[in-house]
């Protein structure tokens, strides 16, 4: 598959080599963390975009051209996010980017993106900032808001009143703790510690807990690797109360890792972000298990897909497509249904509660917000 | 008690990395900042062994602990061997490249995912009010065993007293019969198995990522300067005692008052060092060495 | 084009830092490990106050302060502590600086970092700023060079090769290495003033110990102590880091070669340079 890639890719430089135009291929950047922490994440959203690309070309293209991926590894940091952007938009011209992954890089490329009018729509970049980031500045990954609003209704409904919660201290895990700590009512916070990132020794964090009154433990890490880890001190630890996660949770790692204690544990996501559909098929049969989890996948292929719809529409002027992108009607993706608001953030995602059951992540309710 | 027992398997893990790697310091002199990728290599060896080829968990930890091994010997003959003798400094440069290489290596040959050998719950023994698993239980067994061992033959037996001549007075040595440049092959490997067993450690109690290795590197020269240059005993203890400073940091409610932010676990524990190397320079337990 | 230029701000804006770090690790053979410590203390030090007061003058001269202190304390220790103990330390110190900024985050915002930093009024397009870093470097390695030339040079020459008989030469150790870190803090905060500036953005992952590692191999492969050098191999080096990336290859392999083939040349950088960067010490 890689030798293929390569192949590909080599073809398409010398493809553009000999000039496009009009018709030409339609050049889709992407900035993503293919080294360094993320990698694994990273990885998964390179799959899920090349996967969207592979389909819309094999149906012939959009409007007969066909998409062409630059892909830049951003390392999550924002000098190489920087870079990264540059090169894709002053040397590759790229008309669009998926990325980036961390919201430090996409924070340092968007005012490049920005400049030159180029649309930028990350798959998982959370970071409040990123909302206020530029015109040209989207993401399809739920904004930290509506996920945290949705982890506290499930609380009010479980009258779990007494929260605790365990952050990894990464741009992601903390954007969404400052935002959970808005929703939950006043004084409902009774445990709330940040962890170097790596870290993968809780024991004794876990036995303080032990000591401290809670009801329900936020897991908040930045990847599914320490959410294991989370898991099974706490269940060694035979520690009391419900362990609810969020994304990084809703991983089949953490059941393969974890083997039965992962049962019970919680989870608040988006309805599917890919499990058990075909889309997921069709990801395992191209790439295998995916590295971290299906959903990275699932977000970058609906960026794809929908900056396509957007070129097919308009075509591929940046004012054009950005207007477009406010304005357009609600699209039905792996994800679910979203449209975007003012800032580029979507809207219109729903929440289920799900659950591990039998190294299995099951859906329990729907957690439809007011 | 659970703060306790935790700082017994998160000491034991360190200072099984720390114990092999303070001979080497003690006796080369030089600085190997590939430590941590050979310990997480060591880790993935057994994991595929296990996991992947389906091979019984004993076969799959020699299996392990036999490439830590040989891949530090490949590192002492490529990275080590041609540099120290010229400048001891000069092997922490290129194992800095090497840690690069390697760190390369392993997302290329092991991918990003997380990897844990043994998967599943693990039975828990109550011991006092303490929670430990029947796993953490033979790891620190063993650790401790190995080490003890392993000191005693540095300390007490013919063996050992060559390994120390050649710590003292390298020429000197040599000049009585001993092969310092065999010694020194032999150093480097054991403590290349030491931090192979660090890594399955690892892989067994926790889960192997391929980032884990700076801090791991870190921590065993943070054991090692504070426990005093060449003094094996005192790296170990060292060791343990940032284990259980790490620990007691988070865990305790200090003063009644308040509780450290858990972000500044692995800091302070390092901070500890400075605290140590500034009030005593050569460390808290110094070798006594005699001069020539 | 632009990103041509770009690759020119990122290098003009690494040169006093690196030139810095040079001067102590390739010229003074000082175990440093912490030069990006420093950096994170200019960094925050600077912007946190200018954002406050919305004056830059008031945060270059903040920044001057704490990066002052930082490279004072850092000195303090490098004299207090034998080589291989400040080396471990000066890690333990840059790591201990990272974590106070992640988790001071009432201060500093912690992991999010801190977006929409403020431009100098003159500084807006991406030639502007390559032409003003391009300067700052220009001027910077001058200096450097000059001071590298000069008495202090040869000071720390004499430190590195033989202490005593240094001391002896009446070489006050305390006063060079004082400066020397000083310096060497100037020019962190000088590439510091600048860098977050360009990016818009101030963020705790780009001060990382990675970057650490690019710094040594810098110096490393442009012989270790020379101010032309240096510049030398942070130009190559930097055009080959980004060159990398129009290398048709499968994005996924090409990251960990990347890690692979630096970590190569920093091997080939040593081997080459073995000489040079720690000379074999004369017995007696």
């Amino acid at each position: 598959m890689r030798k293929f890639f390569t192949l590909s890719s080599l073809l398409a430089l010398s493809l553009t080599a000999c000039g496009a135009g009009d018709n030409g291929p339609i050049k889709l950047g992407m900035i993503s963390a293919l080294t360094g922490d993320a990698a694994a994440i990273g990885a998964d959203q390179l799959s899920g975009v090349q996967m969207a690309i592979a389909e819309i070309n094999a149906a012939g293209g959009v409007n007969g051209r066909q998409i062409e991926l630059i892909a830049e590894d951003g390392k999550c940091a924002g000098a190489d996010g920087a870079t990264a952007a540059q090169k894709l938009v002053n040397v590759d011209k790229v008309v669009a980017i998926v990325g980036g992954l961390c919201s430090g890089e996409t924070l340092a490329a968007a005012p490049i993106a920005e400049a030159a009018k180029v649309i930028m729509l990350s798959p998982s970049a959370s970071s409040p900032d990123i909302t206020k980031a530029g015109d040209f500045i989207f993401r399809d990954y739920p904004s930290d808001a509506g996920k945290t609003k949705a982890i506290a209704k499930y609380f009010a409904d479980e009258k779990y009143s007494r929260i605790a919660i365990l952050s990894e201290n990464t741009d992601y895990s903390q954007a969404l703790r400052a935002s959970l700590k808005k929703d939950l009512p006043e004084g409902a916070v009774v445990f709330d510690e940040n962890f170097d990132p790596g870290t993968k020794d809780f024991r004794s964090l876990l036995g303080r807990l032990k000591d401290a009154e809670y009801d329900a433990l936020v897991s908040n890490p930045n990847s599914d690797g320490v959410n294991a880890v989370i898991v099974q001190q706490f269940r060694e630890l035979e520690l009391p109360g419900q362990i609810v996660g969020t994304d990084t949770m809703d991983s089949v790692v953490i059941a393969q890792i974890a083997g039965e204690e992962a049962d019970g544990v919680m989870l608040v996501n988006v309805p599917t972000a890919g499990e058990g559909t075909s889309f997921e098929a069709d990801f395992t049969a191209k790439n295998g298990d995916p590295k971290s989890s299906i959903a990275w996948a699932a977000y970058s292929y609906d960026a794809v897909k929908v900056l396509a719809q957007a070129f097919k529409a308009v075509g591929t002027d940046g004012m054009a497509v950005k207007d477009y992108l406010y304005s357009m009607q609600p699209y039905t993706g792996v994800i679910g249904s979203f449209h975007f608001d003012g800032n580029g953030d979507p809207v219109g995602l729903s929440y289920v509660l799900k659950k591990f059951d039998d190294g299995k992540v099951v859906t329990v309710k729907p957690l439809p917000l007011e | 008690m659970q703060l306790l027992a935790n700082a017994l398997i998160a000491g034991s893990l360190a200072a099984l990395i720390a114990g092999g790697l303070a001979l080497v310091y003690g006796v080369l002199g030089v600085f190997n900042m590939a430590l941590g990728q050979l310990a997480l290599t060591g880790g993935y060896i057994a994991w595929w062994l296990h996991q992947v080829a389906h091979l019984s968990l004993f076969v799959s930890v020699i299996g392990g602990l036999i490439s830590g091994a040989l891949m530090t010997w490949l590192t002492f003959e490529v990275f080590v061997r041609p540099f120290y003798k010229h400048h001891r400094f000069l092997p922490l440069v290129t194992t800095i490249a090497w840690s690069m290489i390697l760190d390369g290596l392993i997302l290329l040959v092991f991918e990003e995912r997380p990897r844990s050998i043994l998967s599943g719950g693990k039975s828990m023994i109550p011991i006092g009010s303490a929670l430990i698993s029947k796993e953490q239980c033979i790891m620190i067994i063993l650790t401790i065993a190995s080490l003890l061992l392993f000191a005693w033959v540095f300390h007490c037996t013919p063996f050992g007293r060559k390994l120390r001549a050649v710590v003292q007075h390298e020429s000197a040595a040599r000049s009585l019969g001993i092969n310092s440049a065999v010694l020194h092959r032999v150093i480097f490997i054991v403590s290349g198995v030491f931090a192979a067993a660090g890594g399955i450690f690892i892989g067994i109690d926790q889960n192997l990522s391929p980032t884990l290795a700076f801090s791991l590197t870190i921590k065993a020269y943070a054991a090692i300067i504070a426990g005093g240059k060449g003094n094996i005993w005192g790296a170990i203890i060292c060791a343990y005692a940032i284990a259980l400073l790490e620990q007691l940091l988070v865990g305790i409610h200090w003063f009644g008052a308040f509780y450290v932010p858990a972000g500044y676990q692995q800091t302070v524990a390092l901070l500890f060092i400075i605290g140590i190397l500034l009030l005593k320079p050569s460390g808290l337990f110094r070798s006594v060495s005699r001069t020539a | 084009m632009n990103f041509f230029l770009h690759i020119i701000v990122m290098i003009a804006t690494t040169v006093p830092n690196v030139l810095g770090f040079n001067l102590l690790f390739g010229r003074g053979k000082i175990f440093h490990f912490g030069p990006l410590g420093v950096s994170i203390v200019a960094a925050y030090g600077i912007f946190l106050v200018t954002i406050a007061t919305d004056s830059f003058t008031l945060g270059i001269a903040a920044g001057l302060l704490v990066v002052s202190l930082a490279s004072a304390f850092f000195a303090w220790l490098s004299l207090r502590l034998d080589a291989d103990g400040f080396g471990v330390m000066s890690i333990a110190v840059h790591l201990g600086l990272l974590a106070v900024v992640l988790n001071w985050s009432s201060l500093t915002r912690g992991a999010l970092g801190i977006p929409r930093i403020p431009r100098f009024v003159f500084l807006d397009s991406t030639l502007d700023f390559a032409l003003f870093s391009t300067v700052v470097a220009a001027v910077w390695s001058y200096i450097l060079w000059k001071i590298d030339k000069g008495p202090f040079g040869r000071k720390l020459i004499a430190l590195s090769e033989h202490e005593w008989h240094a001391k002896s030469l009446g070489i006050d150790r305390p006063q060079v290495h004082l400066i020397a870190f000083l310096l060497a803090g100037i020019g962190a905060l000088l590439s510091n003033v600048l860098y977050p500036q360009y990016l818009y953005l101030l963020h705790p992952s780009d001060y990382g110990f990675p970057g650490f590692v690019f710094f040594v191999t810098v110096v490393v492969a442009g012989g270790p102590g020379s101010v032309r050098g240096c510049l030398l191999s942070l130009i190559l080096l930097s055009f080959l880091r980004e060159g990398l990336r129009f290398i048709p290859m499968a994005p996924d392999i090409l990251g960990p070669l990347r890690l692979i083939l630096f970590g190569l040349i920093l091997y080939i950088a040593v081997y080459c340079r073995r000489d040079l960067l720690f000379p074999k010490q004369r017995t007696v």
